[in-house]
């Protein structure tokens, strides 16, 4: 067969490349790109903050929040969903929140990095003015602000102020709502409005989670009976008195929110007041992926990164040196559950001589490379008045966490397993963080003689097995501690979902009840470090040490430290108080 | 041929049925109920009086044919596939959102992998068991090869290093910016196409080898006729029936097994929507994904075997 | 063995199958010799696996976390210090096993639906089209996350999966193949003296149905093992400390993309090499066994 002539061959040719060409043409980026590599990184580092800068109106933020990976839950606070605030904590307000003037940037104490802990003295009012607790009944009264407006929807409401009403109305619409937790609102008698602007709260006994269970945590968003009425299911309908509104809401990539010009708050800087919010919008962005989103903060499509793991850290800093970083410890720990209603862990030798043969610190080192701490559960650090760290603990609790593979052999011959045992442990597919901690922590129990046999389940089917409690002896899970009351009742109550070692003791669960009903925060601080010790002696579980995390910002991102939370799982707020320098965010090429 | 087209109809109602039903149930059998994924993002315990409560406004105390009943009639006789578990939306709303995405998307992946596997494969068949053929179909073979997760992993993270840019990750709809709506889709459309090209360029090579070595081939080139219009005017066309099929058969693959890739680019189309669905084990989204998704696949068939039919006579006879 | 009449113009074909085939695979098809050299390298690798490792594919040793390929380690250790050669070479055990089984799985169903489907006929066929067609529309991942969450992640239930949903897609090749034989006239000489069916699929059918079920067969291997990765990388593949190649790649390879490339370049080498391998040599053999398959959807 005789070749083909050239034109065919050019014919071709061209069209394969016209094709190409295009598609690369089409995909080339917004801005030149630079000659070399290593110039393409912002040239010079940020300019040092001097005295605080004025700032500046307008621009916009591209947030990954924490939680990144997943898409809004539900719109409606009656779902009782926990991502609630973290979707759209930028939209509904509560009646407190945490006070950045008291954060670490600003020279206070709280980092406002824990998922649910706002300290009660770091708390400020949001929609509520002033509020006083009140004796005999016990009584919680909550004075509004006045002016503060529901901003105009077209087809939800038309604008208008906030009242009593509308608190009492959402306290009853989640009392009433069928997904409520039971029992949360069990210590409530009820809840009226004295006039326009003073809402009171009765109650049957003192709690001491009153002011986290409807006032900062998850569940106290002020949503107005309009939206309901219009159907608060559907975006299109958010309507609260926040900072921003919901301007647009795309499933599995974004959600969008447009400043609220009649916003009633202030921020001072540099000793002057300015109105908040700053930026026009803010997008918090939804990427499944890793690699994808850490690639989005290195090419300055994300402003600010909540969660960034330790290990991309230095990549980060290479590549992209202008970055800032702030580092926290998670508020989930990895910790393996040992179901003490099943042999060999209902013999509490057993369960301290596990937690003997694990080398913590060589975790520490080699696998978080540094970045973790031993001690973080069930309290941790950054609860500061309820933790002890390990060199304040008893001698019974050091024990279990000093790395002694010959005290442990001994500890389970003398419960009766000279030669070990093996056991069950699941793990969700999850995360592949898993799977190689476990590996690890299996190597260690087998130098004493212990298998651990690991069970990996898909996430759903594995959060069942805990739920309708048929999971195994061993129950590995990444558990959010919450804040220091909350850490121990969830897990270590008769009964509770949250508990996977089976623990029941009585006495503890009265413990719990009076911690409950103390009022003193001082009292309660030292009944919490005591059940604290109590529990950790007892080790109903190896808890494995909690690494640190890091949130990364761009240096036009101002008045800013990386604080995450001033409310349960809520940024709201701090996002509503940073100002994006726009002249800087140009100049370096972004 | 109007015969032809009602009696391929009619023959997707039994599929359609069958595979509705099967989903429908086995999606519901997986353990792990949506309760308990509810019930464990609250903060407290789970007590069976909040159990009860949670499966009574879900609807999901009925037992499953009278659920199945209620689901199908909903959807023939209204057009509405209930509403999300989760979200309390109409799902159909969402998948509506969904649809255009995925249809850009595969689209653009379609038309990628056509514009790099029929070059190629002509080439290759043209220039059989030269070096050049060897070339051009290992680059096509080795796309394939590579798992499409780490060519879209590696395609998103090394441009970011070296010349600091990456593809967007906001979808923006081509109807409100068709630039932006490209800058996030071209890349990833690329990626998909490329790794699906191989097949095509396997089926156009052998199918260009078959028809070339026809007599009629050897006729034209006897008679001196220019070479291009041999190729095109006859080779390729004859060459190109089945090569549609395939086209029709890379569908089903679009739709749902573009996950991967979806997840990597942040593109919100319904193979993500079907993953999340799945995992949170929201029945009534699973089941009108995929019962969309059959239509769509089926629909594609149909026009498909027309084309084919339209090109082939022979076909029609059958 | 009747051998059909080849179409015109067509290579000539193979006079017997055994002798001659592999001389004429190294001599006209020398990328698909390359191919099966490549692909008895990573079987062999397999197979002996447990003799040739040089360490365990799960010896932790958290203090060698992320060592570059050394003379100790050829590949480099991981994050969890252990050594990627031995996890690669494990990794190509289960590849083995995965693709082969998988591929076998695969095969014989297609096998026998093709050939009950394309022999009887009629409403059998029909019935059975049906059936694939309403399978085809599956979105594959349903089927296969409800297979894993009933039963749990892990290999029999991923054999048995892409095995079921490759051996049905392929079904429909073999069904033409044996549809095509049907037509000849030696089969409808035998039925007309009278052959009983089970003979005629045997002696007949089956036969000249072989070289496309074969072809099938290599490439079915080299998707089986694409597909586990791809369901490595969604959480669905076999879970750790397995080291299949495509947990490696999503693990570890990118988590620590950029502080040890050699996490992702090993395993994704033995991945790309072994899919490209099966596609080329089933090329060859395609092109070598049966000229007719071109024509074949």
């Amino acid at each position: 067969m005789k070749k083909p002539t050239t034109p065919l061959r050019r014919a071709i040719a061209l069209a394969t490349l016209m094709t190409l060409a295009g598609a690369a043409a089409a995909q080339a980026p917004a801005k030149a790109p630079a000659a070399a590599p290593a110039s393409a990184k912002p040239a010079a580092a940020a300019p040092a903050a001097g005295p605080a800068e004025k700032p500046q109106y307008g621009g916009s933020l591209s947030i990954g929040a924490n939680f990144y990976t997943l898409s809004a839950l539900s719109f409606d606070a009656a779902d009782w969903t926990w991502k609630f605030n973290n979707d759209v904590g930028l939209v509904y307000e509560h009646l407190f929140v945490g006070d950045l003037d008291k954060s670490v940037r600003k020279g206070g104490k709280y980092a406002f990095r824990s998922d649910a802990f706002i300290a009660y003295d770091s708390l400020r009012g949001e929609l509520a003015e002033k509020w006083r607790l009140l004796e005999n009944p016990w009584r919680a009264e909550i004075t509004l602000r006045k002016g503060v407006m529901f901003p105009a929807r077209p087809g939800v409401m038309a604008a208008r102020e906030l009242t009593a009403e509308d608190v009492v109305y959402t306290y009853e619409r989640l009392a009433k709502s069928p997904r409520k937790i039971a029992g949360y609102y069990d210590y409530v008698d009820k809840v009226e409005a004295k006039d326009k602007y003073t809402v009171l709260f009765t109650f049957k006994n003192y709690n001491a989670e009153w002011d986290y269970r409807f006032g900062w945590g998850y569940y106290g968003g002020i949503q107005p009976k309009e939206v309901v009425a219009a159907g608060a299911a559907d975006w299109k309908h958010a309507n609260g008195t926040g900072p921003y509104t919901l301007e647009n809401y795309v499933q599995g990539s974004s959600i969008t929110f447009r400043k609220n010009p009649n916003y009633w708050d202030s921020e001072k800087i540099g000793g002057q007041s300015y109105k908040i919010p700053f930026a026009d919008t803010i997008t918090y962005r939804t990427v499944k992926d890793e690699s994808t989103m850490l690639t989005a903060l290195r090419t300055g499509k994300i402003d600010i990164l909540e969660t960034v793991r330790w290990s991309a850290v230095p990549e980060l800093k290479k590549n992209a040196p202008a970055l800032q970083f702030s580092r926290a410890l998670s508020t989930l720990n990895p910790i393996v559950f040992l179901r003490v209603d099943t042999k060999p862990f209902d013999d509490i030798r057993v369960r301290r001589a596990l937690n003997m043969a694990i080398n913590r610190a060589e975790i520490v080192k080699a696998y978080w490379g540094g970045n973790a701490e031993v001690l973080a559960y069930p309290m941790t650090p950054d609860w500061p008045g309820y933790y002890e760290p390990l060199s304040a603990m008893p001698d019974s609790v050091k024990e279990t966490f000093t790395y002694d593979p010959v005290k442990a052999k001994k500890l389970l011959a003398e419960a009766g397993f000279p030669n070990g045992f093996s056991f069950k442990t699941q793990v969700s597919t999850a995360s592949s963080n898993d799977a190689d901690l476990l590996a690890m922590v299996a190597a260690y129990l087998a130098k004493v003689g212990v298998k651990m046999e690991i069970q990996t389940m898909e996430y759903t089917a594995y959060l069942s097995a805990m739920g309708t409690k048929t999971h195994a002896p061993g129950y590995m899970l990444w558990l959010g501690g919450s804040n220091p009351t909350v850490s121990l009742r969830k897990s270590f109550v008769t009964g509770q979902y949250w508990n996977p070692s089976m623990y029941k003791d009585p006495e503890f669960d009265k413990k719990i009840a009076e911690m409950y009903a103390e009022p003193d925060e001082r009292v309660r601080q030292v009944k919490v470090k005591l059940m604290t010790r109590e529990i950790l002696e007892k080790a109903p579980f190896i808890a494995l040490p909690t690494p640190y995390g890091y949130a990364a910002w761009w240096p036009w991102v101002k008045n800013y430290g990386g604080e995450t939370r001033v409310g349960a799982e809520r940024p709201g707020p701090i996002h509503a108080r940073v100002w994006v320098d726009q002249e800087m965010k140009k100049k370096m090429g972004f | 041929m109007r015969t032809y087209i009602l009696r391929r109809l009619l023959a997707l109602v039994p599929t359609l049925f069958i595979a509705s039903v099967i989903v429908f149930v086995t999606v519901r059998l997986i353990p792990g109920d949506v309760i308990d994924l509810m019930l464990s993002q609250n903060d407290l315990t789970a007590s069976s009086r909040t159990r009860e409560q949670l499966i009574a406004a879900l609807g999901l105390d009925k037992p499953m044919w009278e659920q199945y009943l209620h689901w199908i009639s909903r959807i023939v006789f209204h057009g509405d596939m209930g509403t999300s578990l989760w979200r309390g939306t109409p799902v159909t709303q969402q998948l509506l959102e969904r649809v255009p995405v995925t249809f850009e998307l595969g689209a653009i992946a379609l038309l990628v992998g056509l514009a790099i596997a029929l070059p190629i494969g002509v080439y290759s068949a043209i220039r059989q068991d030269t070096t050049g053929d060897y070339v051009a179909r290992s680059f096509s073979i080795v796309l394939l090869a590579i798992p499409s997760f780490w060519l879209g992993t590696m395609v998103m993270v090394f441009p970011s290093i070296w010349w600091g840019w990456s593809p967007s990750v906001e979808y923006v709809p081509f109807t409100e910016s068709p630039a932006k709506n490209l800058h996030q889709l071209i890349v990833p459309g690329v990626v998909l196409g490329a790794a699906l090209s191989a097949i095509t360029m396997r089926m156009t090579r052998t199918m260009m080898l078959e028809v070339l070595r026809q007599d009629y081939i050897r006729t034209a080139w006897a008679k001196g006729l220019n070479e291009r219009l041999v190729i095109v005017r006859h080779a390729l066309r004859n060459a190109l029936i089945p090569v549609i099929t395939l086209v029709g058969l890379q569908v089903p693959l679009l739709i749902g097994g573009a996950v991967i890739i979806e997840q990597i680019f942040v593109i919100p189309g319904m193979g993500l929507l079907m993953l999340e669905a799945v995992q949170q084990r929201d029945y009534p989204v699973v089941t009108g994904v995929f019962l969309m998704v059959g239509v769509v696949v089926l629909m594609v068939n149909l026009v498909v075997d027309l084309t084919y039919g339209l090109l082939d006579p022979k076909v029609r006879m059958r | 063995m009747a051998v059909a009449d080849p179409p015109i113009g067509a290579v000539a074909a193979p006079a017997r199958r055994p002798r001659g085939f592999w001389s004429r695979l190294f001599r006209d098809k020398p990328l698909g010799a390359f191919g099966a050299v490549v692909l008895l390298f990573f079987l062999a690798c397999g197979v002996l696996a447990d003799v040739i490792a040089p360490y365990g594919f799960n010896d932790i040793s958290p203090l060698d976390r992320i060592q570059p390929p050394s003379l100790e380690h050829w590949f480099g250790t991981d994050n969890l210090g252990r050594d990627v050669l031995s996890r690669c070479l494990y990794g190509a055990q289960l590849s083995v096993i995965i693709g082969l089984s998988a591929a076998f799985l695969a095969t014989l169903i297609s096998t026998l639906i093709g050939i009950v489907s394309g022999y009887f006929g009629g409403r059998i066929d029909l019935l059975v089209q049906r059936f694939v067609d309403a399978w085809m529309i599956f979105p594959e991942l349903v089927v296969l996350i409800v297979v894993v969450s009933v039963l749990g992640p892990g290999m029999p239930q991923i054999i048995g999966i892409l095995g079921l949903g490759l051996g049905i897609a392929g079904s429909r090749i073999v069904r033409s193949a044996v549809i095509s034989v049907r037509e000849h006239m030696y089969v409808h000489a035998a039925q007309s003296i009278g052959a009983p069916s089970p003979r005629i699929l045997w002696r007949h059918v089956f036969p000249n149905v072989l070289p496309p079920i074969i072809v099938l067969l290599t490439t079915r291997v080299g998707t089986a093992i694409l597909a586990e990765s791809g369901l490595s990388f969604l959480g669905l593949g076999v879970p750790p400390p397995a080291p299949t190649w495509g947990s490696m790649l999503t693990g570890s390879g990118r988590t620590y993309m950029f502080d040890g490339p050699w996490l992702a370049l090993a395993p994704g080498l033995c991945l790309t090499v072994v899919v490209y391998s099966t596609n080329v040599f089933g090329d060859a053999l395609r092109d070598l066994l049966d000229p007719r398959m071109r024509g074949s959807r």
